[in-house]
């Protein structure tokens, strides 16, 4: 993996002005004092960009295989754009990132190029104590203020924002097996199995992040299907979820109130 | 039949009239919001508006490098303007602050247009004199009552916008690039430079009126769709300082809510979808 370069100038004086009281945050107010109820001060809003060119496989008509050059293309550049958001957070002090939210852009100038970005709110703790995860850095997370301080109230930690990626070429069927299957019920073997390994792989490689990060458990795990601009029969499975471990501190979280609200 | 002329010169000689005692209020907050306002003491006055138009030179979209300065000039002072007016019909109405101001920022080749519309608001049966800087927030009446009961006050709205020509590859590079793993450093550092640009300028916008932080920033990008090679990026949220009381903790009920049974497994979703929908 190459390493990611050093943050532009204009960075480090947007967040030479961040240390200095001022704090920044795309966190909605009612968000916001959710993270200070759980006892977290947000700093300012952090995030990391990589404009990155894909290259070309082939990919054979008949065959299902996973597009390796593709699924690294599309990890390589995820990582190079949550790491430089980790890198301004860290630069901040941070503890962690919250809201964490992973965007692809696509631009006409940009033939098989895309913009990958990651941005959230950097927050520390404010009672001083460390939250930084096993690797010790600040962690990161995908989960929405509320569901950061439902989180901590159960006592849990987030560890960071762990993803697997997989890209596979779903093979295209013959024209035997297209006639053979004319007018029938029947499941189709071969979209199964390639639909199925694929998720699979992407999934496994997500759990194996966590493994890394020590972690005991995913919250909020989604797995989203994405052609990008490869055409049909090539897709991108990506997991994503936020890395959790026990903490220390004991489950607070209230009896919830059953309520019949009056909004339409 | 009526004189529409009359008409006219009535309404537009009404703008500039103090509200009379007693007058009703107008505004586009919803009823929940309204009673949520006078919950913490405040009640709606006015809607107003605040609208800017700054030109953009002629010939600046073309191609070129770095920032196009231009643009972001007249970004800034439509912007600017929009607020200054909306600032100036809010007092002009008695109200102390805006709340819910909706944002439309429109740029076209020649200009930029910008207009602001939100509800005036004032602590209940307080006429007399406004403050000298009445608040502007685009956060809704709900946000602006949690941040009161929280110890904090909305200050005004940051805004910072920065436009930029997307870099070139010569032919050399890109056939270099063919087929390749690679990241494009050279589009990356503009276009975060650029990203960096527009937040460094609300954050200064914020730190001027005293704020101690920014709040539901909003931030967009994208290229114009007159000059695809040209990308905007435009970040805006509410500046808010704590009052002297410092942080007050809000401590949230869980509840669960008894309305509608969660859709938790979709027929449709069997039936699948092409494998091309996006």
């Amino acid at each position: 993996m190459t390493e990611a370069a050093d943050l532009p100038e204009a960075t480090s004086h947007r967040l030479e002005e961040l240390e200095h009281g001022l704090f920044t945050s795309d966190l909605s107010v009612n968000e916001f004092l959710l993270v200070k109820h759980a006892g977290f001060h947000p700093l300012g809003f952090v995030m990391g960009s990589s404009i990155y060119h894909t290259g070309i496989q082939t990919r054979r008509w008949g065959k299902s295989q996973e597009l390796t050059k593709l699924t690294e293309a599309m990890y390589n550049a995820r990582e190079l754009a949550m790491t430089r958001m980790e890198e301004e957070a860290q630069e901040l002090g941070a503890d962690g990132v919250v809201g964490v939210r992973l965007d692809v852009n696509y631009y006409e100038w940009g033939r098989d190029a895309a913009e990958f970005i990651a941005m959230g709110t950097a927050v520390k703790a404010e009672d001083g104590s460390s939250y930084r995860n096993a690797q010790g850095k600040p962690f990161t997370s995908d989960l929405s203020g509320q569901d950061f301080w439902t989180l901590m109230q159960t006592g849990h930690v987030p560890q960071g924002l762990v993803m697997g990626t997989c890209v596979f070429h779903i093979a295209h069927r013959g024209l035997a097996q297209t006639l053979g299957t004319v007018g029938q019920n029947v499941e189709l073997p071969n979209f199964t199995q390639a639909l199925y390994e694929a998720r699979e792989l992407a999934m496994t490689r997500m759990q194996d992040e966590a493994n890394r990060l020590g972690a005991t458990g995913i919250v909020g795990v989604r797995l989203e299907e994405k052609s990008h601009q490869w055409g049909s029969h090539t897709i991108e499975f990506l997991a994503l979820g936020t890395a959790v471990t026990k903490g220390t501190g004991a489950a607070t979280l209230p009896v919830p109130t059953t309520i019949i609200s009056l909004d339409n | 039949m009526t004189d529409l002329r009359a008409e006219v010169r009535r309404g537009v000689s009404a703008l500039g009239q103090v509200p009379a005692q007693g007058r009703g209020s107008t505004s586009d907050l919803s009823i929940d919001e309204a009673l949520l306002l006078h919950s913490v003491g405040w009640e709606p006055v006015e809607l107003v508006t605040g609208v800017s138009m700054a030109s953009v030179p002629w010939g600046v979209w073309s191609w070129g490098q770095g920032e196009i300065a231009a643009a972001s000039a007249a970004h800034a002072t439509a912007m600017r303007g929009a607020s200054e007016r909306l600032t100036e019909e809010c007092d002009r109405a008695g109200g102390h602050g805006v709340v819910g101001v909706r944002v439309a920022v429109n740029v076209y080749p020649n200009h930029v247009d910008v207009e602001l519309v939100g509800s005036a608001v004032r602590p209940v049966g307080r006429r007399g004199q406004p403050p000298a800087r009445p608040f502007v927030s685009d956060l809704s009446g709900r946000d602006f009552c949690l941040l009161l009961r929280a110890g904090w006050e909305p200050l005004g709205l940051a805004f910072g916008a920065s436009f930029v020509y997307a870099p070139r590859r010569s032919a050399r590079t890109t056939l270099g690039q063919a087929g390749q793993n690679v990241e494009l450093t050279n589009f990356t550092e503009a276009m975060y430079q650029a990203r960096e640009l527009a937040m460094e300028r609300m954050q200064q916008a914020a730190l001027d009126i005293g704020a101690g932080g920014v709040v539901d920033v909003v931030m967009r990008q994208g290229p114009m769709t007159f000059a695809t090679h040209a990308i905007g990026f435009t970040a805006w949220g509410t500046a808010v300082r704590c009052g002297p009381e410092g942080h007050r903790h809000l401590d949230p009920e869980m509840v669960v809510p008894l309305d509608d049974a969660v859709v938790a497994f979709a027929a449709e979703s069997l039936r699948g979808r092409p494998a091309n929908a996006e």
